[in-house]
């Protein structure tokens, strides 16, 4: 499809006001005569609290209220269950908040936070999900489960039996992941009052304005008309700001004082305030036939939910789903569980357990090609998804499944300097070209160490993504668009621009249609008062989903204006008028065209408007119970990305020297934020990879800030080569498909299995630390180096 | 209470101040420069970036009043929409900017580098770069972004 806005490179018009510091993010914003909350959170992990005693804190000059679960007029919000609770009685978790004092000043507030005494009774708690899942211990939500298996998904597919003895070559391994933090820049802030009409209008950074609201209005007893939920800038979210972490609680503050309430989270505080990514326990078993088809896989994978469901059961159903990677398994066996423990809760993070898995999958797929004695790429080009192929839930991919072209499109960077196995290897997924090789051909040698202590290896990594809310849940997004009498138009929608920069992609695909500029198209987003709800900023559906709103409502809006038009200019149908560089007239016909603004000046005249409200809703079918089996996601967005690594011997260090990604896009609708994206996932996957852990002790976290909770800097993130692979998703906005999550995939594998390429060490666990890799090196050492793979 | 004298984007504040009030909270409560901002409070971020007499520091690492007397860049001093400062329209066009919580910081050290150094080696501008930390971009942009201007010269 030719497009000229729509695949050109704008500029966000964001941008402008972040350089100059103008743009305002919550905390920036204050209101005279505001009080300052500060939440007294739980110091236990599993608790009752038995009394609060505020006397001493109200009797602090400056102390307006103390508040505590009595004053919560509903005292539940969450995701998939209300079962958090805005102020604890039962604590689940160290970190629960069980009161929240107001002060004139926020150095009064966080003095008499100290001074407010709770009484506990401390409970046992249980921090290991395999231990929690045992009939032995008690469930922590008994309103919901009747043990701490809140949900088991089963895939079923094929028969075992057979698959098992077809296999020649089998591979079995434990993989597990850590609890890491989304570690989004901006600390959570909410300025909340109750304005001139009586509403509670409630200010924040958040993914989804509209379930906000929701929540808030549960909570106080309000209606959804008398809450406004405004979305100031968002200082990146990640998935961490799905959950509610200070809207109730400053509104609830707000409604029962009437005084304009800041709360401002610290670092240490935003480490407890909200979800974190499930650490998992992966049990693997793959079999191959000699000539390296797949044949079998069984998998157990266990998710830590921590202390409340949030979106844990959509998160190990979507492990589940994405198991065996992109890659045809017939007989395919799998058990995903998720598991309430007094660990910090576990929900929405970048990938939502398909990035876990990918640890598994791929290390997999590396160890069988070990086995068989083919090389990493092949092994991936003979299973790979293309169109037609069936996945383990049994559903039938059709239209853009590109992954071969991602792979054709990396293979030259796979080619080791003396090693041209690649280039030999007539691989059906078409020729490289020349140049790419040429560009390609890292600084890795065989047997090539840039010193006798460090040593380089590469790795590949591939990764599939189902995108949008899946398993049945009607996935809705809303626009309303208008143009106005000089042309130019307004989008309005309730999709919340998280830094990734969705409001501009938006201007771009109303600009494509109208014939106009990016410039000329103001998008207003995330405002439940003005705009309709567009569902969460999460599951990478916003550019597809709302795109498709947007679309579709531009389209509507356009189609009465082409009429009108072709009315205008006698001409026969509406197909005979287009728009084009703000003009509007009849195809192939000068003489009969007028400017746009014009024309629906001249419309207005006659009493007709150009304004519509669209909604696009993508469909899935929930999955069997009993089987796994059903179409559980669409569109999926595949990648590839190739890591080369030094790994220092002595230290254990490992050091990324340059990563090349290569993604499925359907279409780069922006390719500079395509690039964005990607290189924000790679950064984010090195990270997961190799450094980041939260560390946590009887569910205490030992390091809730930046210097000790590591993310990477500037130097740890290697130059980073972005391409994109355009193969168009016909149900998408302009053939596109979402990227944000898939982005950090495929990262985590190629770094794991680079390491492996270039110390021989396969790291099972998350993070691959220093100790891990030493102490690994000194066991492959001591098995007498070559031969044997050590696993640690 | 202590009277202290701040030079902040050459205009001269005289402020009655606690002495234990730290530079970034009389940046942003007393003057209102919200362009300054409070990412972790531990000087790890480096969202806080301000210039101080040449020199990029943490403004939430140090007291108001350790500033008495000094010549303070913010945000706000750095270009505005009919000029921008060439890191600032670099950062735009390039492509570095995300969620932009991080971008007055980034831009500060980054103009901070090159107002020192005019053609900046790869390295010096990672390291330069280094102690801002950024959770949407992978770098990548930025770094890019930075290069430009120094490769494109006078700043």
């Amino acid at each position: 499809m030719n497009t000229g806005v729509v695949g050109s490179r704008v500029v966000r018009e964001d941008a402008w006001g972040k350089v100059f510091g103008q743009t305002k993010f919550p905390a920036d914003v204050n209101l005279p005569d505001q009080l300052y909350g500060v939440v007294i959170r739980s110091p236990h992990p599993h608790a009752r609290v038995k009394n609060i005693f505020s006397e001493q804190a109200m009797a602090l000059a400056g102390v307006v209220t103390v508040l505590t679960a009595k004053d919560v007029p509903n005292n539940s919000h969450g995701v998939l269950f209300r079962d958090q609770p805005v102020l604890a009685e039962y604590i689940r978790m160290v970190g629960d908040p069980v009161a929240v004092v107001g002060a004139e000043t926020l150095e009064i507030a966080r003095a008499a936070a100290k001074l407010v005494e709770v009484d506990y009774e401390v409970l046992p708690a249980v921090f290991d999900p395999e231990e929690a899942m045992t009939t032995e211990v008690l469930p922590l939500h008994p309103e919901l489960r009747p043990t701490n298996v809140l949900y088991h998904m089963p895939i079923r597919r094929g028969s075992m039996e057979e698959g098992w003895a077809k296999a020649d070559v089998v591979v079995e391994q434990e993989y597990s992941t850590q609890h890491v933090d989304h570690a989004f820049l901006q600390p959570e802030a909410v300025l909340a009052h109750v304005d001139e009409r009586g509403h509670m209008v409630v200010q924040t950074a958040t993914q989804y304005a509209h379930y906000d609201r929701g929540e808030i209005a549960h909570a106080l007893g309000l209606r959804f008309s008398q809450v406004q939920v405004k979305t100031m800038a968002v200082g990146g979210a990640f998935g961490g700001r799905e959950d509610i972490s200070l809207q109730i609680l400053a509104a609830l503050m707000a409604w029962t004082t009437l005084r304009p309430i800041k709360m401002e989270n610290t670092r240490e505080e935003s480490f407890y305030s909200h979800s974190k990514r499930h650490p998992m326990k992966m049990h693997y078993k793959t079999g191959a036939t000699k000539d390296g088809k797949l044949v079998a896989m069984e998998a157990k994978i266990i998710g830590d939910a921590g202390a409340y469901a949030s979106w844990s059961i959509n998160v190990l159903r979507k492990s589940a789903v994405h198991a065996t990677g992109p890659y045809e398994i017939p007989n395919v066996f799998i058990d995903s569980y998720a598991v309430f423990t007094n660990n910090p809760f576990s929900g929405a993070m970048r990938g939502f357990g398909a990035a876990q898995t990918v640890l598994a999958y791929e290390s997999q797929m590396d160890l069988l090609a070990e086995a068989l004695g083919i090389s990493p790429l092949e092994i991936r080009v003979r299973n790979m998804f293309k169109v037609g192929s069936t996945t383990a839930t049994g559903q039938v991919l059709t239209g853009s499944i590109p992954l071969d072209q991602c792979l054709t499109k990396i293979a030259p960077y796979l080619q080791k300097g003396d090693d041209s196995q690649l280039l030999q290897l007539k691989l059906d997924i078409g020729e490289s070209t020349p140049h790419e090789a040429e560009q390609g051909t890292s600084t890795v040698k065989s047997g090539n160490f840039s010193n006798r202590m460090k040593k380089r290896g590469l790795g590949l990594g591939c990764a599939w993504y189902g995108t949008g809310y899946g398993n049945g849940f009607p996935d809705v997004s809303s626009a309303f668009v208008e143009i106005h009498d000089d042309g130019s138009a307004t989008v309005l929608t309730g999709a919340v621009d998280v830094g990734q920069g969705s409001n501009s992609i938006y201007a771009q695909i109303v600009a494509e249609e109208l014939g106009l500029q990016s410039e000329d198209i103001c998008v207003y987003s995330g405002d439940t008062d003005s705009t309709p709800d567009s569902g969460t900023t999460a599951a990478t559906r916003q550019t597809y989903n709302t795109g498709n709103a947007v679309l579709k409502a531009v389209r509507q809006a356009k189609v009465r204006l082409l009429d009108y038009a072709a009315h205008k200019f006698s001409c026969p149908t509406a197909e005979g008028i287009e728009l084009k560089e703000g003009y509007i007239g009849v195809k192939g016909d000068p003489t009969r065209s007028m400017p746009l603004a014009e024309m629906v000046f001249q419309a207005r005249l006659h009493g007709e408007r150009f304004i519509s409200a669209e909604s696009s809703t993508a469909r899935s079918t929930p999955v069997d119970p009993e089987t796994g089996q059903g179409a559980p996601y669409w569109p999926y967005a595949f990648g590839c990305q190739m890591a080369e690594v030094e790994v220092d011997t002595e230290t254990g260090l490992v050091r990324v020297l340059k990563v090349v990604a290569v993604h499925d896009v359907g279409k780069a609708l922006n390719p500079t934020q395509v690039e964005g994206q990607i290189a924000g996932g790679v950064a984010q996957g090195i990270g997961y990879a190799l450094f980041e852990e939260l560390e946590l002790h009887e569910g205490k976290i030992k390091n809730p800030a930046f210097s000790s909770y590591l993310i990477p800097t500037a130097l740890d993130v290697p130059k980073i080569e972005a391409f994109f692979v355009e193969d168009p998703e016909c149900t998408g906005p302009f053939g596109a498909k979402g990227l944000g999550e898939p982005a950090m995939l495929p990262t985590i594998a190629a770094v794991i299995n680079a390491i492996n390429d270039a110390v021989g060490v396969r790291i099972t666990s998350l993070p691959a630390t220093p100790e891990k890799i030493l102490s690994a090196l000194e066991l492959f050492l001591k098995k007498g180096g070559a031969g044997d793979k050590v696993g640690i | 209470m202590i009277d202290i004298k701040l030079v902040i984007n050459k205009k001269t504040y005289t402020l009655n101040i606690d002495p234990r009030e730290r530079l970034i909270d009389v940046l942003r409560t007393r003057i209102g420069l919200m362009g300054t901002k409070e990412g972790c409070g531990e000087g790890e971020c480096g969202a806080c970036t301000v210039i101080i007499d040449g020199k990029t520091v943490n403004s939430c690492l140090i007291l108001a009043a350790q500033a008495d007397g000094c010549d303070i860049t913010t945000i706000e001093g750095v270009g505005n929409r009919r000029s921008p400062h060439p890191v600032q329209k670099a950062f735009v066009e390039v492509g570095a900017v995300q969620c932009g919580f991080c971008t007055p910081g980034m831009v500060l050290s980054a103009k901070n580098l090159l107002d020192k150094i005019a053609h900046p080696s790869d390295q010096e501008i990672g390291i330069a770069m280094s102690g801002n930390l950024c959770r949407c971009t992978g770098y990548d942009k930025i770094l890019r972004a930075v290069k430009r201007v120094a490769e494109e010269g006078e700043v």
